[in-house]
């Protein structure tokens, strides 16, 4: 073969990116997430249809409870976990992840295009179950789709950086994540106090609380104290980058057996 | 893929492992190792938890030595310019399963950063070499184990890298296969390329190895060959076997020798000697056989194997210093 072919670098990461988004789409995870969104759809269907009626109230059940509670505060931490926490620890314990530590990309190259095609596929698989959601619910439905969309996106993205440093992190990161979600972001979100200024989800339900809303949402808790929607688009947005560059400096610098 | 050797030989070894220590917490896996590996065949050998597999982790960049250095053609083997001259075939039959073997290779052709007809290219030139041209479209998961190492092969070669590393490649191989996958690392060692070859098959290393390193309890015992390695043993006797005609005649003759520390005579033909100094034996007995007129049909040293040389070295290695 010749002495010098032409490779090349974003190549070589733009497989890693295929490789990942392919092995993670076909895999458990993806039906297990189906079954979860087919329920809440099936939930909002029936909504949809018993509140045929009453239009306003519709939609406040669609935000408040649908949304907000059920896909914010526990779909969406579990749809994120469910792919983020897997990629890299499932080719750690299927024994695969040497070809990918063996290949002539830097390890920081290797998690960003990891952490690229999990946030793809992650958001894909979000905010089209969130349109699934507000579509049985008409014109109102949309509007309530344009109010959760930047705010699923940014959690999502500050999501899927969380686990996937948890999935270079640890062997088993999905016990952790799951941990993690259930023990933190569900209920620590949920009880009065600055603790769950940590969470995701605080600072999620923080943008939605804004009197900038149209959808007029407010806490379910007493001394809720959201901080404003500027202030948890700050938090998201850096926590996301701190969190993907914490995991690429980890990623590159950990051997893994 | 073309094996063809290089126009020039390089002299300058391939990888350079100075004083290499590596800790696992209280656990020294590797103690102080220094050597070279060249174009060529070189084999690996060692009991379990040797530290084998720790040194190809060393060499492949999945591990960082806590201690010393580890070059891979001019680079620290931890960064990834030194792995894009590395191919590496892991132990164990972990590969991403749900591909067929085309896309596998295919995939890591694009690892390595080739794209479209040059990805092809070369994914199309090593499933030939590695003999999987025809099956290559099957998931791997429906792979024997010969196939899937020929498989895993495949995707260590497909960047042509100038160090091959492969960890125990022959293990669960049927004969047959062995001797195909032994030919392929012939032809790829002929290629100019460095192959080492981490086995406990040790017998499969006396024919394949040009060189073998030997370690124990994260030291290396002994680099070379293993005629080399063979002769630094002088205490041990080397072994020989000698067939020729009237052997009872010739046994006695043969203990007047200095080099010759006993002979057994085995009918009809067969003589087993015990041999002190090697060198001076073969020149002993060569002016030996032309003065008694000794007609010998075969002259064998029998414990010059891996295995033969490995047992001394692991006997010499666990006597109280």
């Amino acid at each position: 073969m010749e002495n010098t072919p032409p490779v090349s670098r974003f190549a070589a990461c733009s497989q890693v990116f295929r490789l990942t988004l392919r092995r993670q789409f076909f895999s458990r995870q993806t039906i297990v997430i189906a079954v979860l969104i087919g329920l809440a759809l099936a939930v909002t269907v029936l909504l949809s249809v018993f509140l045929q009626g009453e239009r306003n109230r519709a939609v406040d059940h669609l935000a408040s409870r649908i949304l907000s509670r059920l896909f914010v505060g526990f779909l969406l931490p579990i749809i994120s976990l469910a792919y983020a926490s897997s990629a890299i620890s499932a080719e750690r314990t299927g024994q695969t992840l040497v070809y990918l530590l063996s290949t002539s990309v830097p390890r920081p190259l290797i998690y960003l295009s990891q952490y690229a095609a999990v946030l793809l596929l992650t958001l894909g698989v979000t905010l089209g179950s969130l349109a699934s959601l507000c579509l049985p619910f008409g014109a109102d439905g949309w509007v309530t789709l344009r109010v959760f969309t930047p705010v699923v996106t940014l959690a999502t993205t500050c999501y899927v950086g969380l686990f996937l440093l948890f999935s270079a992190w640890v062997r088993r990161a999905t016990f952790l994540a799951l941990a993690y979600a259930l023990m933190i972001e569900t209920l620590t979100a949920n009880i009065p106090g600055v603790v769950k200024r940590i969470t995701v989800s605080f600072y999620a339900n923080s943008w939605l609380y804004d009197d900038s809303s149209p959808l007029n949402l407010n806490p379910r808790i007493p001394a809720y104290d959201p901080v404003s929607a500027a202030t948890a688009q700050w938090v998201l947005g850096l926590a996301s980058i701190g969190l993907v560059a914490l995991g690429m400096w980890l990623f590159s610098r950990k051997e893994y057996d | 893929m073309t094996l063809e050797r290089p126009a020039t030989t390089e002299s300058s070894p391939l990888v350079e492992v100075r004083n290499a220590s590596k800790w696992f917490g209280p656990l020294m896996a590797l103690n102080g190792i220094s050597l070279e590996i060249g174009p060529g065949i070189t084999g690996l050998v060692g009991p379990n938890g040797a530290g084998k597999t720790t040194l190809l982790k060393l060499l492949t960049g999945q591990s960082q030595a806590s201690l010393g250095e580890i070059q891979v053609c001019g680079h620290d083997a931890w960064l990834a310019k030194a792995k894009a001259h590395v191919g590496f075939c892991p132990y164990g039959d972990a590969t991403w399963d749900e591909l067929s073997g085309r896309r596998l290779v295919r995939v890591t052709a694009g690892l390595h950063g080739f794209t479209g007809a040059e990805a092809r290219r070369r994914t199309e030139s090593v499933l030939e070499t590695v003999g999987m041209a025809d099956r290559a479209d099957r998931p791997v998961r429906t792979y024997s184990k010969g196939m899937r190492q020929r498989i895993k092969l495949g995707q260590a070669l497909v960047h042509d890298p100038d160090l091959l590393v492969l960890d125990e490649p022959l293990n669960g191989i049927d004969p047959v296969g062995r001797e195909g996958l032994g030919d392929l690392f012939l032809r790829l060692a002929k290629a100019g390329k460095a192959v080492l070859i981490s086995s406990h098959i040790l017998n499969e290393m006396d024919h394949l190895a040009d060189h073998i390193l030997f370690v124990c309890r994260g030291k290396l015992l002994a680099s070379g060959s293993l005629e080399t390695i063979r002769d630094v043993l002088d205490d041990y006797p080397l072994k020989m076997r000698i067939s020729c005609a009237a052997p009872r005649r010739v046994a006695p003759q043969l203990m007047a020798l200095e080099s010759v520390k006993s002979v057994t005579v085995q009918p009809p033909e067969d003589l087993f000697l015990e041999v002190q100094n090697p060198n001076r034996f073969y020149a002993e007995f060569g002016e030996f056989a032309t003065a008694h007129d000794v007609d010998v049909h075969r002259l064998k040293a029998t414990d010059t194997s891996a295995e033969a040389v490995f047992d001394y070295l692991m006997e010499r290695a666990s006597r109280p210093e």
